[in-house]
């Protein structure tokens, strides 16, 4: 008896494993966001989900698993079986929290389908604060080092972000860790931390008096915000981006990595999803699997170096 | 506002929000009417559903639920004078002799129409306070919500059950689960006891659903006998009445419909004191109030009016509390307030500035809901009465069931159902040894703020003084001191006047 | 020992269990000036003591406390049935798969807390099982983009 319904689970699960295999996807396709929905990554892959769906054929759902700075969900789809049924968005912070030894992911137990978008950070300054603009942020930092409270996710792009400007700098602040950027907005709006780690989509608030964008991370000026001078023009040397990305977990198969890319390449050309992106202070940036393999080649180790440079290296 | 709140209403009234409102309404109000089902058993049971929905969909049918259940207990109470929920006992001591008297139209009507009434004080209300309350919990630091979560965690544990001692062990169980896992700000591996699924943390939801939902259920199963036929309803009697004289009759009393709302309201936005604790106190107050006290218990109008207007508006209390602060004021907000993590959705002081279309969407929803409950009941309440011969032995098991599948499509791992295991055993457990279970589940919901405010306070500002030397901070923490204190007295008078102070029940 | 000294025991040795493992956690670091076993240790150390004021108060209570007065006994060993029943699904249901083990577990709970005693009864059984089983399957499966669980053993 017990061998029969061996031989027939073995039957039922080659049949299952070779049907899966002619035909991907059959099945809805979860995508992990290791953070809150509402949030950056969040805002950016709900209009990619339906984009995306249109060019693979089949329904695509965001789950937002968030936690330990966005390490639960990068183990959980780690964990996940690489069939393609379960995909993973990544930023800077899987090499950040692996080389601070937060996590014990990094970005080599995936495999890399596409890099789909590019947001600047801008340093961001609560309403209460007296700095008219970042010379005044600066002059005050240097006056009383160590003092300046900053809202960051510890170990991941918030925090690495003004960290590398407290390098350019010569300025010190203090961190108070604030998970995900509602509650770092939700610091910022009452003055509870001088500083944070925002991007564009801040806008309104900006225009609202409600925040101060002090300096944005990018080579020259934006257009969407052309008064707020970059970091570069203040003398600081800081060009800072967050890039964000498609990955499957390690081991999933060529032609299903293929499919997806192929999907991946079509929908970022979708003129909904570009317009979305506008919204989110966001640049369309499309790199198919090798450039972005490269790209996070070149990134892991910049990051290993920033760690390095800031104390914080534990690998 | 009133634009927001009207676009609210429009966009409620679309197909897609009305039918999942409509639906949970009217789950709510058999849930509500069943005995031995509560409001919160009710909600748990349609949570899983609320998953594949879009957010608003899901919060308007636990809106329904919530509203439809705050009112369908009167239905049974008025009828058989067994109280379908906790929140309508204080609804039987008049609804029922009312009726036996001949009047059992009237005194249902009354219980709907003050529950319609009571409903909407609460509504203006929700809609009031909401927006000028967030205001305020922006200006909170990490300090004052480190106090804010202390102060609501000990006052339910000083206010439920009959032991302080135990009422705050429960309330430090609670928080004992949230320490298990990755600590929240360095993700350092702490107190997994070597269980790979911990390391995560442990998912208050299927905590929530297996100490409460196996509590309840294993509570019903221990008085079950091996053989015992389902009770027999009796006839229905003739429910027609004149509405506009019932209506009549509660407007007549408007000192009374608002004090009993207020109360209603205010015991709602305290956390975890619940619906029950609302109605016997306007009970109360509407018997101190009378001229005639002595009518109460007889079938006094004023006794139902009291009842079912302050259980509904204690729907509004508890809904500001969530929205506002993201504090849970009982466990159907807590689950609502779970259903918005899984959705991703932040509560809290930038909810409703930040989410203005779920924010009015969940008004418009309790708002609509209240129409929709006197609607349903007017057509089904004769066929309600019929559900509640249907056997414990055929509800448990597929009660069972869906929390099973609650707890599994929370992040699809059978993981989830293991702690829905565990923590139904841990919480039958201490029901039988006599713990509150309001602490505990209190407890697992604030305990990574508690932590993670803690923690960020410190890191602002190195002096621990600050807790105590910043007003509203300081303030909250004298208040839980005072809370328990307070606790500890009351407890003590009750002991003195009666000796024996065992009770076994489930209470939320 | 009472009842409250029991449980209080039981928290206690939890708790001290707990605290025992929190000692090699990592200490302060330079950017978070509270190790990760601050908070803990705090939780365990209210536990440890609210748990000895209950195992005290029990003691010195007992004089006083009249004995418990049995009321309508208990039904424990249907507790016992059904607390195990649950488990046996929770643990098949990976294997079996949702279908199959949802059917079993409504039928076989149904029989357990009120056994049938006629034919009608046992239909009534079978029926509820097939129909809670399906119901929740088409609408989580097909409606909600609810995965449910697929047998390990059956692939159903």
């Amino acid at each position: 008896m017990k061998k029969i319904i061996t031989t027939a689970a073995a039957v039922a699960l080659l049949a299952s494993a070779s049907a899966f295999a002619a035909a991907y996807p059959d099945r809805p396709v979860k995508v992990i966001v290791p953070w809150a929905a509402g949030g950056d990554t969040d805002n950016i892959f709900r209009p990619f989900a339906p984009a995306l769906q249109n060019h693979l054929g089949q329904t695509v759902v965001i789950a937002n698993v968030g936690g330990a700075s966005g390490t639960k969900g990068a183990k959980e789809a780690k964990d996940a079986p690489p069939d393609g049924y379960t995909l993973y968005v990544p930023h800077e912070y899987i090499h950040s929290t692996y080389y601070t030894g937060v996590a014990d992911v990094q970005y080599s137990d995936f495999e890399p389908i596409c890099m789909i978008a590019s947001t600047p950070s801008v340093l961001t300054a609560s309403p209460k604060t007296p700095w008219k603009d970042a010379k005044e942020l600066i002059a005050d930092a240097k006056a009383r080092p160590g003092q300046i409270t900053v809202g960051a996710t510890l170990a991941s792009t918030s925090h690495f972000f003004p960290a590398l400007i407290e390098k350019a700098a010569g300025i010190k602040f203090k961190y108070v860790s604030y998970e995900g950027l509602a509650p770092r907005m939700n610091a910022i709006l009452g003055g509870h931390t001088d500083l944070t780690d925002s991007n564009l989509t801040q806008k309104g608030k900006v225009d609202a008096g409600q925040l101060k964008f002090l300096a944005i991370a990018t080579e020259k000026r934006h257009p969407e915000m052309p008064t707020v001078p970059t970091l570069k023009e203040l003398g600081i040397n800081v060009v800072y981006d967050v890039n964000r990305g498609l990955m499957a977990p390690k081991g999933t198969p060529d032609a299903v990595l293929a499919k997806l890319e192929s999907s991946c390449a079509q929908a970022v050309k979708e003129p909904a999803f570009a317009a979305a992106m506008k919204l989110q202070g966001t640049a369309v940036r499309y790199l198919d699997r090798k450039a972005y393999a490269a790209w996070l080649k070149q990134t892991d180790d910049e990051n290993r170096n920033i760690s390095k440079d800031l104390g914080l290296l534990k690998r | 506002m009133y634009e927001l709140l009207l676009s609210g209403i429009a966009n409620i009234l679309q197909v897609q929000y009305l039918l999942p409102l409509l639906l949970g309404t009217f789950i709510g109000v058999i849930g509500g009417a069943l005995p031995g089902v509560t409001i919160a058993m009710t909600v748990i049971v349609v949570l899983p559903f609320t998953f594949g929905l879009d957010p608003l969909q899901g919060l308007a049918a636990m809106t329904g639920v919530y509203v439809g259940g705050s009112a369908g207990g009167l239905i049974t109470a008025c009828l058989l004078g067994i109280p379908g929920t906790p929140s309508a006992i204080a609804t039987t001591f008049d609804g029922f002799p009312m009726a036996r008297k001949g009047e059992p139209g009237r005194a249902m009507w009354l219980g709907i129409w003050s529950s319609f009434f009571g409903g909407m004080l609460g509504g203006v209300f929700l809609i009031a306070a909401t927006g000028p309350l967030a205001a305020i919990a922006l200006e909170f630091g990490p300090w004052e919500f480190f106090a804010l979560f202390v102060f609501a965690l000990s006052m339910v544990a000083g206010l439920t059950g009959s032991s302080i001692t135990k009422g705050l062990l429960s309330g430090a169980l609670g928080l004992v689960v949230t320490i298990m896992g990755n600590d929240p700000v360095m993700g350092a591996p702490r107190l997994s006891l070597g269980i790979g699924f911990l390391e995560g943390g442990i998912n208050f939801l299927p905590v929530l659903i297996g100490v409460f939902a196996f509590a309840q259920i294993m509570s019903d199963i221990e008085k079950m006998g091996p053989a015992r036929p389902g009770q027999a309803a009796g006839p229905v009697p003739t429910l027609t009445v004149s509405h506009l004289k019932v209506i009549g009759e509660i407007i007549a009393r408007p000192f009374l419909l608002l004090w009993t709302s207020f109360i209603g309201v205010l015991i709602g936005v305290l956390p975890a004191i619940g619906g029950s604790a609302a109605s016997m106190l306007a009970y109360d107050q509407a018997k101190k109030f009378s001229r005639q006290p002595e009518r109460f218990g007889t079938g006094a109008p004023e006794g139902i009016i009291a009842s079912e207007s302050s259980n509904n508006a204690n729907v509004g209390g508890s809904l500001v509390t969530i929205m506002a602060f993201g504090i849970p004021g009982d466990i159907v907000t807590a689950v609502m307030l779970g259903a918005m993590t899984i959705h991703g959705i932040q509560s809290g002081p930038l909810f409703i500035s930040q989410q203005p279309k779920l924010a009015y969407g969940i008004f418009a929803a309790y708002i609509v809901a209240h129409f929709l409950m006197v609607v349903i009941i007017a057509l089904s309440a004769r066929y309600m009465l019929r559900l509640t011969t249907v056997p414990k032995s055929v509800l448990i098991p597929i009660v069972l069931v869906l929390c099973v599948v609650g707890a599994y499509a929370l992040n699809n791992t059978m993981a989830n159902v293991y702690v829905l295991l565990v923590f139904g055993i841990i919480g039958y457990a201490l029901v039988k040894f006599g713990f509150p279970l309001a602490p505990l589940i209190l407890g697992v919901i604030l305990g990574d703020q508690i932590e993670i405010n803690l923690i960020r306070s410190i890191m602002t500002d190195s002096d621990p003084w600050l807790f105590l030397t910043r007003p509203i901070s300081g303030g909250l923490i004298a208040l839980s001191v005072a809370s328990v204190i307070f606790a500890l007295w009351q407890h003590r008078r009750y002991r003195k006047r009666s000796p024996q102070s065992d009770d076994d029940h489930a209470d939320f | 020992m009472g009842r409250d000294g029991i449980a209080g025991l039981v928290c206690l040795a939890t708790s001290l269990g707990l605290f025992a493992a929190t000692i090699g956690l990592p200490e302060a670091s330079l950017l978070v000036p509270i190790g990760p076993g601050f908070y803990p240790r705090i939780v365990l150390g209210i536990t440890v003591l609210l748990s000895a004021i209950l195992i005290v108060t029990d003691f010195a209570g007992r004089a006083r406390r009249p004995a418990i007065t049995a009321g309508v006994p208990a039904n424990y060993r249907l507790v016992l049935i059904t607390f195990s029943i649950i488990g046996i699904y929770i643990a098949l249901l990976p294997s079996l798969g949702f279908r199959i083990a949802t059917f079993a577990f409504v039928s076989v709970l149904q029989v357990a807390l009120e056994p049938p005693r006629n034919r009608n009864n046992w239909l009534r059984v079978l029926i509820v099982a097939v129909v809670t089983t399906l119901i929740t399957y088409l609408v989580f499966e097909r409606y909600l983009s609810v995965l449910l669980p697929r047998g390990r053993w059956t692939d159903f």
